[in-house]
């Protein structure tokens, strides 16, 4: 008795000081102004908010608003098929839950908010994914898994009413155009004149195919081994890329323009989306997925060991809205630009995808699901760290477009001193020879001011003359697995139009249809490769108007998912838990609804896309005519992603209003309980 | 984690793990994580819920495994 109470107080004592630890943390990261903060501390702030958020909220949604039962048989267990439902060791499933939803986003959001200097973006990084981020993944989990894994859009139609359900599906098929626009639109900035990047990028292609052929004639399902030979000539390729840039034929011959590589990728996409899934798809998925894990724990270890000081401010002036890397004040843009790590809609999608469908036990879910998003967070952190890192003259000049910076390191380095960061140009020419680029002005994307951070501190750890070969080693992973996003997202999205489209018209559904495939794909890439097009001949660099835009359509998406978890929960009858689910719905709405409004009606025209369209009126310039259509278009794709989560919004409360004063019966549409046949104590 | 004897459906228990097998154990894992097919699972599944039918082939089971695999709306994230 003794024991167990004081087991019980060493543990709160335990609590009290990670939540000291973490408060202390952000104490340090908020208040320290001249001196650099070390990323110690960010991460002690980061990593006690987690494991305090876990301990604690985490358990308290599986208790008390979802009430886990372990004596239930989940959806792995009863429908048991040895394809896709099969039940599955908790950490294994951790680990592909993981490697499905982690991506670009987290990497990418960060380093572009970081021009706020690095306190909001930490901030709402560590806030959001403990209140909103990991609590929408777990709620759609559960709520997917005690439906035998339907999907988002399905639990949408059924628990909430069809006009949730079509706009769900509707919501969900634009976002995914404009991510994987986003997306392409990283790599292009990320290669364009870079023999070498693109050298080892394009090697891939040869490379999986060979990956390919091997899996499903030579060795059936050997997974293993092709990625290990995958590996291999992947890094002989990235040795070679340095040959090749400076070999005086090859070298320009591999230095493509913006547009060039836009075209190339988009039949690229359109390729890998027709071709059979065994022989270029599938294996660049296992491949990315090796070099997604592998990025992440590099990256990872590398600054445990370094623990680099932050050279970019808490706060910059760029707070007030005239940040050079994209428009908008902190609020409500920080909130934006960072979706994956903080609150993404997307993976609401995974959430309800295959992993439900191999839960073993319903006492898992916590930890794949609020636990999966917090790593996915962690990751962001650590982004943050490597964009803060970086000398905040060089972030700058990386970040800002041409049409601001000019294109020499002097004009660059004096708008960039203007600001209150001090540059050389000396510098920044030094700098992109150190890593093996033509110039790193410009680059924006965030890819390779990732890969920079990422050099310099892998260069610190390792040391050697060999910065080149870093940076394009981390260019070159997030590149791989950006691209393979692409052409996965281009077949799921075909997937969506078939399903969308065979309302309209039966045979369009049919999947395996030739005519129907062909014509879906190139649908959706045509879709994509636009906004990427555009995005690549804007002057402003396209990463300016088509981020904000891609992340206002994922917590738009989150807030669909929100409202769909709020519905479950008030018709489980738990609606005085509803709070968990509406307080971040709330927030979600608030401020994507507002950077909605800003982006369409904004008097700056560097902020706004309809006064963007209206300042262009009367110029004389050839693109005029197109820029001002393509800044109409944003402006009405904005107003069609808040009309629909307004729609969305309204149909959800109805239905909690109906229910909630007894109108309606609350039917909750879950599978029966059925006992498991698993012995307890697991 | 053991099963009981009166499961009402069909589905395969694990037993007990010797040293030698935690390396495969640990290889399996990987592939499982990357979600690699495992077509000693789907063997092992179809032995003992479809007994008298032949199972598919290595190769068969690979390409199936795949269009499963990669049907469906649920993808990767960003």
């Amino acid at each position: 008795m003794l024991a167990a109470n004081m087991r019980s107080l060493l543990s709160r004592l335990l609590w009290v000081l990670v939540a000291a630890l973490g408060a202390v943390g952000f104490a340090v990261l908020a208040i320290a102004r001249g001196e650099h903060v070390s990323a110690a501390w960010m991460l002690i702030a980061g990593v006690a908010s987690y494991v305090v958020g876990y301990r604690f909220y985490a358990r308290f949604l599986a208790l008390k608003v979802f009430a886990l039962d372990n004596r239930r048989a989940t959806p792995a267990e009863r429908l048991s098929n040895g394809r896709d439902y099969v039940p599955t060791n908790r950490w294994v499933l951790y680990g592909h839950h993981f490697a499905a939803i982690a991506g670009a986003g987290p990497l990418v959001g960060p380093i572009l908010a970081a021009q706020f200097g690095y306190l909001p973006g930490t901030l709402w990084l560590i806030a959001g994914v403990v209140l909103g981020g990991a609590v929408q993944d777990f709620t759609i989990l559960v709520c997917s898994l005690r439906r035998d894994g339907k999907s988002l859009g399905q639990m949408a139609k059924e628990e909430v009413n069809s006009v949730a359900g079509m706009a769900a599906a509707v919501a969900i098929l634009a976002i995914m155009i404009i991510l994987l626009a986003v997306l392409a639109l990283i790599v292009v900035n990320a290669l364009k004149s870079s023999p070498w990047g693109l050298f080892t990028i394009a090697c891939t292609i040869p490379i999986a195919m060979l990956m390919g052929w091997w899996m499903k004639s030579v060795r059936p399902g050997h997974v293993l081994e092709a990625s290990v030979f995958g590996i291999v000539m992947l890094l002989a390729a990235l040795v070679g890329g340095g040959w090749i840039s400076r070999h005086p034929t090859l070298g320009p011959a591999f230095t493509w323009s913006g547009p060039a590589l836009a075209w190339a990728l988009i039949l690229y996409g359109f390729a890998a989306s027709v071709l059979p899934v065994w022989l270029l798809l599938s294996p660049r998925d296992y491949l990315s997925t090796f070099l997604k894990v592998g990025t992440v724990t590099i990256l990872a270890l590398a600054i445990l060991v370094l623990l680099p000081p932050l050279r970019m401010p808490a706060l910059t002036q760029f707070t007030d809205g005239t940040g050079p890397v994209f428009a908008g004040k902190v609020f409500p843009f920080a909130f934006i630009t960072i979706a994956c790590g903080a609150v993404s809609g997307f993976h609401a999608l995974v959430a309800s995808g295959t992993t439900p469908k191999m839960i073993m036990r319903e006492g898992h879910a916590p930890m794949i699901g609020y636990g999966g998003m917090l790593m996915e967070s962690f990751v962001g952190v650590m982004a943050m760290i490597a964009a803060a890192t970086l000398q905040p003259g060089v972030y700058f000049a990386m970040n800002t477009p041409a049409g601001v910076l000019g294109t020499t390191v002097q004009s660059a380095a004096q708008v960039v001193s203007q600001w209150g960061f001090a540059v050389d140009p000396a510098q920044l020419t030094q700098l992109a020879h150190d890593v093996g680029e033509a110039t790193l002005l410009s680059r924006v994307g965030g890819a390779p001011t990732l890969a920079v951070g990422m050099a310099q501190i892998l260069h610190g750890v390792f040391g050697g003359n060999g910065m080149g070969l870093w940076y394009h080693f981390a260019l070159m992973f997030e590149a791989l697995f950006i691209l393979t996003t692409v052409d996965a997202g281009t077949r799921v999205g075909r997937f969506m139009l078939q399903e969308i489209g065979q309302h309209l018209w039966k045979p369009f559904g049919r999947t395996s249809w030739y005519p129907s495939v062909v014509f879906s794909s190139g649908l959706i890439v045509a879709g994509w490769g636009y906004f990427l097009y555009q995005g690549v001949v804007d002057p402003l660099g396209g990463i300016n108007s088509l981020w904000p835009l891609f992340g206002i359509a994922n917590q738009l998406l989150a807030a669909v998912a929100l409202c769909v978890g709020t519905t479950i929960i008030v018709k489980m009858g738990k609606a005085r838990h509803a709070w968990v689910t509406l307080v971040p719905l709330a927030w979600l709405a608030v401020v994507t609804l507002t950077a909605g409004w800003q982006k369409v009606f904004a008097a700056d025209p560097r902020l706004g896309f309809l006064s963007q369209a209206r300042s262009l009126a009367g110029s004389t310039a050839p693109d005029a005519a197109r820029r001002i259509f393509n800044a109409n278009l944003d402006a009405g794709l904005c107003l069609f992603f808040m009309a629909i989560v307004v729609v969305v919004i309204f149909a959800s409360a109805r239905e909690w209003w109906l229910v909630l004063s007894k109108r309606k019966e609350a039917t909750v549409h879950e599978a029966p309980f059925v006992e498991t046949a698993y012995a307890t104590g697991d | 984690m053991r099963r009981r004897q009166d499961a009402k459906w069909c589905a395969v228990g694990r037993g007990p793990h010797s040293l030698r097998q935690v390396l495969h154990t640990a290889l399996r894992t990987v592939r499982q994580v990357i979600g690699a097919p495992d077509y000693a699972r789907y063997l092992e599944h179809h032995a003992a819920c479809h007994p008298g039918r032949a199972p598919l082939t290595e190769r068969e089971f690979y390409v199936q495994f795949l269009g499963w695999r990669y049907a469906g709306t649920a993808g990767r994230c960003c």
